[in-house]
């Protein structure tokens, strides 16, 4: 059975937005970035569908990590899923046991393991009591939802479609002073881009500022809701309430796709 | 009401002007406390309403008669005397007629002479182009020494005379013909020389404007976020000579989509004050000017000559829709950084 449009949009939110998300985490965990340092090797998951293949891959190598969409020809360990909502559910944190090929590989196929399991650390019951961990998981979130936003659009989400198409070029930026935490959406007539710091070619026309990453937290983590947050000073919104709010509609719609 | 007769409707009517009755009277208020003050004009007191400081002050007014370069010369020799001349004509005589006693006998010695240019860009819609003014600014930010103020109303035209008593050197202020709408509700919003007002915030797009358009584009804002949902700031450069480069180079960092909108031609005025801020900031913006596109005037009322050259508030609007529209970066890239 094909997998319907929301299971594909969910699957193109996973690979376009929160593989790439590994990067933070091999940049930023000095263990990981160890770990990683000499690996040369790809990583696909793929999930049937319908006689077709949905998937991405991993690469490491001299460049460092990305991610790249489709099937590679040489893959040293490979996931493959029954169905694309099966590699949807796994993706979520569910209990799901895909096929793996790269048993042969046992170190790289830990270390990938590893990885993988950091990205645990955006979900809403992890708590991390330690600083940097706390930054990490906000750094990784800000990077997760941006660009997941972004795909949203390009996956061509009627209503974020249709939100996009009518605006002229906007910058929607999201930042945690004074730690400096930045990511944004930025939209012009229906094309999105999802950017890493802070847009400085111009003024955003909405601007999340979350006050410190201890302020930020509660928000992400949902222990507060938005307005509520307000209220507390855990976040200040400058621009477009308006457009705020549909922003953060969208959010809780891609929210309720991955988890 | 005067009855409607072509040109001499708009001189009747100067009695109930807005923009030039305020400056007449608080000229008057100001020549109560400043004996230097000294009114002049060329057979021209009564629609640049410079008249009002006749009657007050008959000692210290000259009407020089259909001169106007010996208006000019006139002026100098009272600034040189230890006067504070403000000398009242219409825009087009000031800036042109009388141009080069302006600049060799005034702008050369740098004197402070203060000129009130009445009748600015079409605003004497139908006394036809010879009586238009849409050369002046250009003309006259390039006199050395020269300042240019053009302010949005009757209002800002109280701020500019108040202002100017204590500005050195000579000072053009272009006015209407006295009929503009009000923009502001009084005197009180922070007028400076050479500080840009800052009438809307927005973030989509930034309105550069000056004069009657100031108006216009106060209102055109207010259609476009009510039904295009835009975020638009509206500037007031009310000074072009010396301009508020800060003001300018903020909104082209933050906007990137400049409009400006002047009662002028295209070349030479506000706009090209505000192109030449831009292309030495470095920053690139998609950049439009509103204005006469290089020609001599149509004849008509004001308000039909606002509409056929898109200076009006249905005129601005789609200027704006048209500048949104178009591309302006190389940056083309929509692939998701990762």
């Amino acid at each position: 059975m094909p997998a319907n449009a929301r299971e594909l949009l969910t699957a193109r939110i996973f690979t376009h937005a929160a593989f790439p998300v590994m990067k933070v985490v091999i940049e930023d965990v000095p263990a990981m970035k160890r770990r990683f340092q000499d690996v040369k090797a790809k990583v696909q998951f793929m999930a049937r569908n319908d006689g077709d293949t949905v998937g991405a891959f991993l690469v490491f190598d001299e460049a460092g990590f990305r991610v790249e969409q489709g099937v590679c020809g040489d893959p040293d360990i490979t996931f493959s899923f029954p169905s694309v909502a099966k590699m949807n559910a796994m993706l979520a944190g569910k209990l799901v046991l895909p096929s793996i090929k790269g048993w042969t590989k046992p170190g790289l196929l830990i270390k990938v393991f590893q990885l993988l399991l950091s990205l645990k650390l955006m979900m809403p019951n992890a708590r991390p009591k330690d600083p940097e961990r706390k930054k990490l998981k906000v750094k990784m979130i800000f990077y997760m939802i941006t660009t997941a936003l972004s795909q949203y659009n390009k996956g061509g989400d009627p209503d974020m479609t249709k939100w996009t198409a009518k605006q002229p070029e906007r910058i929607y930026q999201m930042s945690v002073e004074p730690e400096g935490i930045a990511a944004y959406l930025r939209v012009r007539g229906g094309l999105t881009k999802a950017g890493r710091g802070y847009y400085t070619r111009r003024r955003p026309f909405v601007h999340m500022r979350f006050h410190g990453v201890d302020g930020a937290l509660p928000v992400l983590l949902k222990d507060v809701e938005f307005v509520e947050s307000v209220g507390k000073g855990y976040v200040t919104v400058e621009g477009s309430p308006e457009y705020a709010a549909a922003m953060n509609d969208f959010m809780q719609r891609i929210q309720a796709l991955v988890t | 009401m005067a009855e409607i007769t072509g040109t001499t409707w708009t001189v009747y009517d100067a009695n109930t002007m807005t923009q030039a009755e305020v400056y007449g009277r608080v000229l008057c208020e100001l020549g109560e406390k400043d004996p230097r003050i000294i009114g002049l004009t060329a057979d021209l007191a009564k629609s640049t309403k410079i008249g009002l400081f006749q009657e007050r002050f008959p000692e210290r007014f000259v009407n020089v008669g259909i001169a106007e370069q010996n208006l000019f010369g006139i002026a100098a020799g009272l600034a040189k005397s230890g006067m504070l001349p403000f000398v009242a004509t219409m825009a087009v005589f000031a800036s042109m007629r009388a141009l080069e006693q302006v600049r060799t006998d005034i702008c050369y010695q740098n004197l402070d002479v203060k000129i009130i240019a009445t009748h600015g860009g079409v605003s004497f819609g139908q006394a036809g182009t010879t009586h238009h003014c849409t050369e002046d600014l250009a003309i006259m930010r390039s006199l050395a020494n020269m300042t240019v103020i053009v302010p949005a109303d009757g209002h800002e035209a109280a701020n500019v005379v108040r202002a100017v008593v204590d500005w050195p050197g000579p000072v053009f202020i272009r006015m209407g013909r006295g009929f503009e709408p009000l923009h502001y509700q009084d005197e009180n919003y922070g007028f400076r020389i050479g500080k840009a007002v800052q009438i809307a915030d927005g973030t989509d797009i930034t309105i550069i404007c000056c004069g009657v358009t100031v108006f216009h584009a106060a209102e055109a804002a207010r259609e476009l976020k009510a039904n295009d949902g835009l975020s638009v700031r509206v500037l007031n450069v009310h000074t072009i000579k010396p301009i508020d480069v800060d003001a300018i180079t903020k909104a082209v960092t933050e906007t990137r989509r400049i409009l400006v909108v002047e009662e002028h031609n295209v070349l030479g005025g506000l706009g090209s004050a505000v192109a030449d801020v831009i292309a030495a900031s470095g920053k690139g913006c998609a950049f439009t000017k509103v204005g006469l596109p290089d020609c001599y005037s149509e004849v008509g009322y004001p308000e039909d000559l606002y509409a056929y050259y898109k200076l009006d508030t249905n005129g601005i609007i789609e200027k704006v829709r048209e500048l949104l529209g178009r591309e302006f970066e190389a940056d083309e890239n929509w692939e998701d950084e990762v």
